[in-house]
């Protein structure tokens, strides 16, 4: 809060006050950077994780373009990256998509096999946000360190979650949200390392080595400095927490409803998320009936999005759309108490029997087991 | 648009639906409209008493509005004549519903068009015209999938070791005793097989192995036929044709078996 009020001096003023912010603002530098195992200069700041997506993507493509024009991503990335791939495609560059097998996990080999001379960027994201499954993040670093191609990855989803470390994960990108390890909405950063090469994409005044101009949104980075703070000392600890509560929910769900099945990576799945398909349901109606009980979760239905369309990442992963519509997505966070778990498990086969009996694709089911 | 801002009247319908149900015997006909592909699909059944819709019920797959519009639609005509129930349109619906989200007007709200066509039914079977299901099915030499040459890897003319299928989504094209014999088998090795078929039930002369398949965790696609095998170096996807629907889709895959 002070922040706001008495200590809202500009970083790049001669005053008293902007010796301090710059104080604040490298302090606070230094602190994310250790989060990751990244220098403290490696680290930019951005209005949030789109931004720096975009940073990554758009201001190294064009900036090494006369190395090459071809980017690998795969086929679950997050819809950001997936939309500026489509941008890049259509100024000039050629952008490869790596499959999934029936886990969300992309294949090395497939991966491999895209590589081509004129590769100049790989950008595959931690973990799904969605599905939850995580990729094999130090064997692309590897491959792509070996090959000389730069490598992003979008961890977002990842954070708090994961242990991260770009130098043992041989990342040359990555990018951080604040508000997904609780700290305030509307910063990000783009761990870019020491040599990587970017042209901005908002110019101005230099800040931020010229990479990201604009004033330092300082309350957001102290905001977002001790949420890392706070998540470092209670990470390991709450990672075993949410994996309970994560294998609590799946085991009781799969065993107490017929025909659910868990979408994602039976183990290499991040800490807080549960995804599961029921046969002959449409997962907005199970949206709508859970809130009823006061329960909150997402789908991968198209029905509860804004374009109508099934999740990509379920159709990746090789489902129908009949069966993506029937997902269901629950995540646990800070919050979460074991009890809400429990009422989950209470509630939720009631409701997949009540809106199965309503449904015409069940009774074709029922009348064959 | 968010699903929170369904009228109250929608999530009354949608929690406690009207009319759900099946009918059957004389002088029912039921209408049938949308597809699993789109998200939405519902069957509406009348049963009719001196040009009146005595009895109807209703069951549907879909989103919160798509329940509700088909209950709401079960009140609205019960006891209206054939032709009042044939003007009843989606519009209406939607109103007596006091609205839907902009974007649901279109993709959920089809229990209008279902009423129509178990309307049209029962008029098509009155005048002793009944239905037919189109048979697309079609026998002799299957041709050649688009791409089938250009895979190594990926594409099955004969198997002999299933134990490479381990945790591959596989899809199996339905050509017969020994395709649904190799489907069944492959549960064994993998959770995800796939049995396309462009008829409309799986039917063999083994009537046991066609009841096995149903009951198995196969994977069944009816009414279809791949067109074309896309992929890098190996198999990745299909290219699905949807013969009811006349729709294409991609589905992901690792493998297709394609017995001769």
């Amino acid at each position: 809060m002070p922040y706001f009020r008495e200590r809202f001096g500009n970083p790049s003023s001669l005053h008293g006050e902007g010796d301090e912010a710059t104080e604040i603002l490298e302090e606070c530098r230094k602190t994310i950077a250790g989060f990751i195992d990244a220098e403290p200069e490696e680290i930019i700041f951005t209005s949030g994780a789109t931004e720096a997506n975009n940073l990554a993507l758009i201001g190294y493509v064009t900036r090494n373009r006369d190395k090459g024009d071809h980017i690998i991503i795969s086929e679950v990335e997050h819809i950001s990256i997936h939309n500026i791939a489509k941008y890049l495609e259509k100024n000039g560059f050629k952008v490869a998509k790596v499959p999934v097998d029936q886990y969300g996990k992309i294949n090395m080999q497939k991966l491999a096999s895209r590589i081509t001379p004129q590769t100049i960027l790989i950008s595959i994201g931690y973990a799904s946000n969605e599905i939850g499954t995580i990729q094999p993040i130090a064997e692309v670093g590897a491959l792509a360190r070996e090959k000389g191609i730069a490598f992003h990855s979008d961890a977002v989803a990842a954070e708090g979650l994961v242990p991260l470390d770009v130098k043992r994960d041989r990342i040359d990108l990555l990018t951080l949200s604040s508000n997904d390890i609780y700290g305030p909405q509307g910063l990000g950063i783009l761990y870019a390392r020491k040599g990587m090469k970017l042209n901005p994409l908002i110019i101005g005044g230099g800040q931020e080595r010229g990479l990201r101009s604009g004033t330092e949104n300082i309350a957001g980075i102290v905001g977002m400095s001790k949420a890392v703070e706070i998540m470092r000392q209670e990470m390991t600890e709450e990672i075993k927490r949410l994996v309970s509560y994560r294998d609590k929910l799946i085991k009781n769900i799969l065993a107490r409803i017929p025909k659910s099945h868990l979408n994602g990576h039976p183990a290499d799945r991040l800490a807080n998320n549960a995804h599961i398909r029921f046969e002959a349901i449409e997962g907005e109606s199970l949206i709508l009936a859970l809130r009823d009980e006061g329960v909150s979760a997402a789908t991968g239905s198209a029905c509860s999005s804004k374009t109508l369309e099934p999740s990509h990442t379920l159709i990746s992963t090789g489902l129908l759309h009949e069966e993506a519509h029937g997902s269901l997505e629950f995540t646990f966070g800070r919050f979460n108490t074991e009890a809400d778990v429990d009422r989950v498990i209470e509630v939720l086969p009631p409701i997949v029997e009540r809106l199965r009996k309503l449904s015409p694709l069940y009774k074709a089911e029922e009348m064959a087991t | 648009m968010k699903s929170t801002q369904y009228s109250e009247k929608v999530l009354d319908h949608f929690r406690n639906p009207r009319n759900v149900g099946t009918l059957e015997g004389e002088n029912v006909a039921w209408g049938e409209v949308g597809n699993p592909v789109c998200g939405d699909l519902m069957k509406m059944y009348i049963k009719v008493a001196d040009d009146k819709i005595a009895d109807i019920k209703f069951q549907t797959f879909g989103c919160g509005s798509a329940i509700a519009t088909s209950s709401m639609i079960t009140e609205m005509v019960k006891g209206k004549t054939l032709d009042e129930a044939l003007k009843v349109n989606r519009q209406d619906v939607a109103d007596a519903l006091e609205g839907l989200p902009p974007i649901k007007m279109h993709c959920s709200n089809l229990a209008a068009d279902a009423l129509h066509e178990a309307i049209k039914n029962y008029r098509g079977q009155k005048k002793g015209k009944v239905p037919l299901p189109v048979v697309r099915a079609t026998k002799g030499p299957a041709k050649e999938i688009v791409g089938e040459k250009k895979f190594l890897k990926g594409v099955y003319y004969t198997v002999d070791d299933l134990s490479l299928f381990k945790d591959k989504r596989v899809m199996v094209l339905d050509r017969g005793n020994k395709s649904l014999e190799t489907a069944l088998e492959l549960t064994k090795h993998t959770g995800r097989v796939i049995m396309l078929t462009p008829a409309k039930v799986i039917s063999s002369t083994d009537t046991g192995l066609a009841k096995a398949i149903k009951q198995s965790d196969i994977k069944i696609i009816y009414e279809s036929e791949p067109l074309e095998i896309r992929g890098s170096e190996e198999v990745e996807k299909i290219l699905v044709h949807d013969l009811n629907e006349d729709e294409e889709y991609e589905l992901f895959v690792d493998a297709i078996i394609i017995l001769k």
